[in-house]
């Protein structure tokens, strides 16, 4: 199952720029296609169009949501072990592992360093092998 | 059940294809190196040559990979061995593993010879190849940023490409480095594999696997060794102790201790060099150094290279370390036989048997003479062949410190007996992994067993073995093994009482021991939270595994890895170490200085249920379901 694009597409690549496993394909004012295999459904693309082009895995039409409704990770630093897990998801390099605060100290953690270029797709939420990670609207407050 | 997804690839044909794995071979052999020797030797024609264009490279993931269990993000690669002829298995945590798994495999089987220098790609379930001809000269670094960003690689450097004997194959900055891995894929003109897929691994009951995983998580994070020691000083942190109790490599394996062992220490690095620790993909326990290099962050030495670049070669330049450290993985060699191979032509200069312009503490042309290996430039570029050949071209065998033609990890066994017989025995040649790791108990670590004695080793380095293979064939990092050694131990150090008691007590246990081995797997048919590595796979595949099943795992591999070597001409003969090793006392006033191998390889091969030349029985192969060769005429 997978999200797909219909023809109210104009092409303008939001889709496609803002996908964090790079699953939608095609070329600026031409309709945009998204690869089933690589889809990992996790609506960003029908977050960001605002044409309505973007038809749920059920075949409903979803909606844009406005960014300051897009749900950003809240880190649970006393549980986060540090694995990277969820660094290694992020398609934008969101993530980091924290700098030690002085020589020595092992207390480093998952941050979320770039908040901006977060689309609120949750693959680190489900790539923690610990639930460190919860999605939030906003993010931490 | 979940069964795994292997790909046979063909790089002369350009063609792929799935290879089924059976429910039977899965649940026998779970995956990495163990069902790697499975499939080697069911899959080649014996006496292939190790850059045959027919034979084959396995490249495969544990069925822990990916799951998110701790320390799980090591991959495997298995292929004959390019510098002992038998079989090799190398271990890497890069995240090539993951990405693998995600794409779609668990394991490639990789045969044939391209025509032209080319990648495999592998994306959502589909597989092509595509040759490269632009990437041909580069470093493992280069390659790797010419490379897409988010994929898992799998590169060869200059080294590999110019089949160096010892040449690694580096996965982000981690390396499988032993064995030749970098040659093989160079002998095929394959200079990279990248892998990206979004697939999920899949686990059999995930909410009890995650509460497992956090379980174990904590456990880790509280024992002293996993928790502290490692991520405080990494490896490195063992050298210290290896030259308190002689058991540290200098000048070339004659001597057990370096007056300058501290300038190299895990400590000193910690304090001067350390700009934080780093991990593998999945690992809560984060053993990585990271240093500065020509001003720019890299992955730094490992206790390994901090020996053999350092009191083998009888230097303690740290930063020439670190440098060197670096050079060799962008050039794609392994620290532990480039180190050895190096140590042993400065000992044949010293000797007047041949001159490579290397000699002991003169270290200022040495990054150009290891440049000059990875190119097979000049002189020194004969080292690219490793020890093994050198002495066999230029003298020097009692001195050559090597097994089967597997360079010896920094482990001194004349202070680490177990571990000799471990490094003897160890199907891959002289390695401190494949051989049981004894040491960590007899001389580096916190548990104080009598070094010398021959006795109760053979038990315990067959009881280390199996376990050890089990592990890395499931896809974990042995490192997790270490939390077995109780945390009381550490809180009184190892010289205390309770530390010498629990050392005595495995010795004492002996003929327990030997006899609970071949008990295996019904003497142990539960999980114990000890060694949660089972449970944890139970959860993640479905198989029934126990503890004891578990480490029949490992017998069952560790025994199929000791068949091929036999088929491939390997004998009871080469289950040796060099002359200095075992003839030579390392204190001339200590007669027990010495790797008593004669008195422990019968009881070692007892215990293992093989016959006095080292053969499995048939009746042990069959009590394994391991297929029984048929035996040559006379």
């Amino acid at each position: 199952m997978a999200y797909r694009i219909n023809d109210l597409c104009i092409g303008c690549t939001l889709c496609a720029r803002n996908c964090p496993v790079g699953a939608v394909t095609g070329a600026v004012k031409q309709k945009h296609k998204i690869e089933e295999k690589r889809c990992v459904e996790c609506s960003v693309c029908a977050n960001v169009c605002a044409k309505g082009a973007i038809e749920k895995p059920d075949g409903t039409a979803a909606e844009k949501l406005p960014k300051d409704k897009w749900r950003k990770p809240v880190i649970n630093t006393a549980r986060c072990s540090a694995c990277s897990m969820c660094v290694i998801a992020c398609g934008f390099s969101c993530l980091e592992i924290s700098y030690p605060t002085k020589p020595g100290d092992l207390n480093v953690f998952a941050v979320l360093v770039k908040p901006e270029k977060c689309v609120g797709c949750s693959l680190c939420e489900q790539a923690c092998p610990l639930g460190a990670i919860t999605m939030k609207e906003g993010g931490a407050k | 059940m979940i069964l795994p997804v292997y790909a046979k690839i063909n790089l002369e044909t350009g063609k792929w294809e799935k290879y089924p794995i059976s429910q039977e071979l899965f649940s026998k052999y779970l995956g990495g190196k163990s069902l790697g020797a499975r499939l080697l030797t069911d899959l080649t024609k014996p006496g292939l040559d190790c850059f045959d264009p027919e034979a084959v490279l396995i490249v495969n993931t544990g069925p822990m990979n990916g799951t998110g269990a701790p320390s799980s993000g090591r991959f495997n690669m298995t292929f004959k061995n390019v510098l002992t002829g038998g079989i090799a298995s190398s271990n890497c945590g890069g995240t090539f593993g993951m990405l693998l798994k995600k794409a779609g495999f668990d394991g490639l089987i990789i045969t044939g010879k391209a025509s032209e220098l080319s990648k495999i790609i592998i994306e959502d379930g589909e597989i092509r190849i595509e040759k490269c001809p632009e990437l041909a000269g580069l470093n493992t670094e280069e390659v790797q940023e010419k490379l897409p960003k988010r994929y898992g690689k799998l590169v060869i450097g200059p080294a590999g490409e110019n089949l160096v004997r010892y040449a690694l194959a580096a996965s982000g900055e981690r390396v499988a480095g032993r064995c030749g891995a970098g040659a093989v894929m160079g002998s095929k003109n394959l200079k990279a594999i990248i892998a990206f897929g979004t697939k999920n691994v899949e686990k059999y009951n995930p909410e009890g696997f995650a509460k497992h995983t956090k379980k174990w998580v904590d456990a880790l994070k509280k024992h002293p060794m996993t928790g502290s020691g490692l991520p405080k000083y990494g490896s490195a942190g063992l050298l210290s102790k290896a030259n308190a109790s002689s058991a540290l490599p200098t000048h070339n394996f004659s001597k057990g201790q370096y007056e300058h062992a501290h300038d190299i220490s895990g400590e000193t690095l910690a304090e001067t060099k350390l700009v934080r620790n780093g991990g593998c993909v999945s690992c809560p326990i984060r053993c990585e150094r990271r240093v500065k290099v020509d001003g720019k962050e890299v992955k730094g030495p490992e206790y390994e290279t901090l020996c053999l670049f350092g009191s083998n070669i009888d230097s303690n330049d740290l930063d020439l370390i670190n440098q060197i450290n670096y050079d060799a993985d962008v050039l794609g060699m392994d620290t532990i036989s480039l180190g050895g191979t190096i140590a042993f032509a400065m000992e044949l200069q010293e000797k007047g048997l041949a001159d490579f312009g290397l000699k002991f503490g003169c270290v200022e042309d040495l990054r150009k003479a290891i440049s000059d290996i990875a190119y097979r430039r000049g002189k020194a570029g004969e080292l690219a062949e490793g020890s093994k050949r050198l002495s066999e071209k230029y003298g020097g065998k009692e001195f050559a410190i090597h097994s089967k033609g597997l360079e010896l990890a920094a482990y001194e066994p004349r202070r680490s007996t177990g571990m000799g017989l471990g490094y003897a025995t160890s199907n891959r040649g002289g390695c401190h992994l494949n051989g049981g790791y004894l040491a960590l108990m007899e001389s580096v670590g916190v548990v104080s067993m009598d070094a010398q004695t021959p006795k109760g080793k053979p038990e315990l380095t067959v009881f280390f073995q199996n376990a050890m293979e089990a592990c890395s064939a499931a896809g974990f990092c042995l490192f997790t093994m270490q939390a077995i050694v109780p945390p009381l131990i550490f809180k009184f150090g190892s010289a205390s009482f309770i530390s010498r008691a629990f050392g005595k007590a495995l010795l004492l246990a002996r003929p327990v021991l030997g006899k609970v081995w071949n008990l295996m797997p019904w003497i142990l048919p539960v999980n114990m939270m000890l060694m949660p590595h089972s449970e944890s796979i139970k959860l993640a595949t479905g198989i029934p595994m126990t503890m004891g099943k578990f480490v029949t795992v490992g017998e069952r591999g560790y025994n199929t890895e000791r068949l091929y070597n036999l088929r491939e001409g390997l004998t009871c003969e080469d289950d040796s170490l060099p002359d200095r090793l075992t003839k030579v006392q390392q204190d001339p006033k200590r007669k027990d200085t010495v790797v008593d191998l004669k008195t422990m390889l019968p009881v070692y091969y007892k215990v293992r249920g093989w016959d006095s030349k080292g053969v499995p029985t048939a009746k042990r192969l069959k009590k394994l379901g391991i297929p029984v060769p048929e035996r040559k005429e006379g």
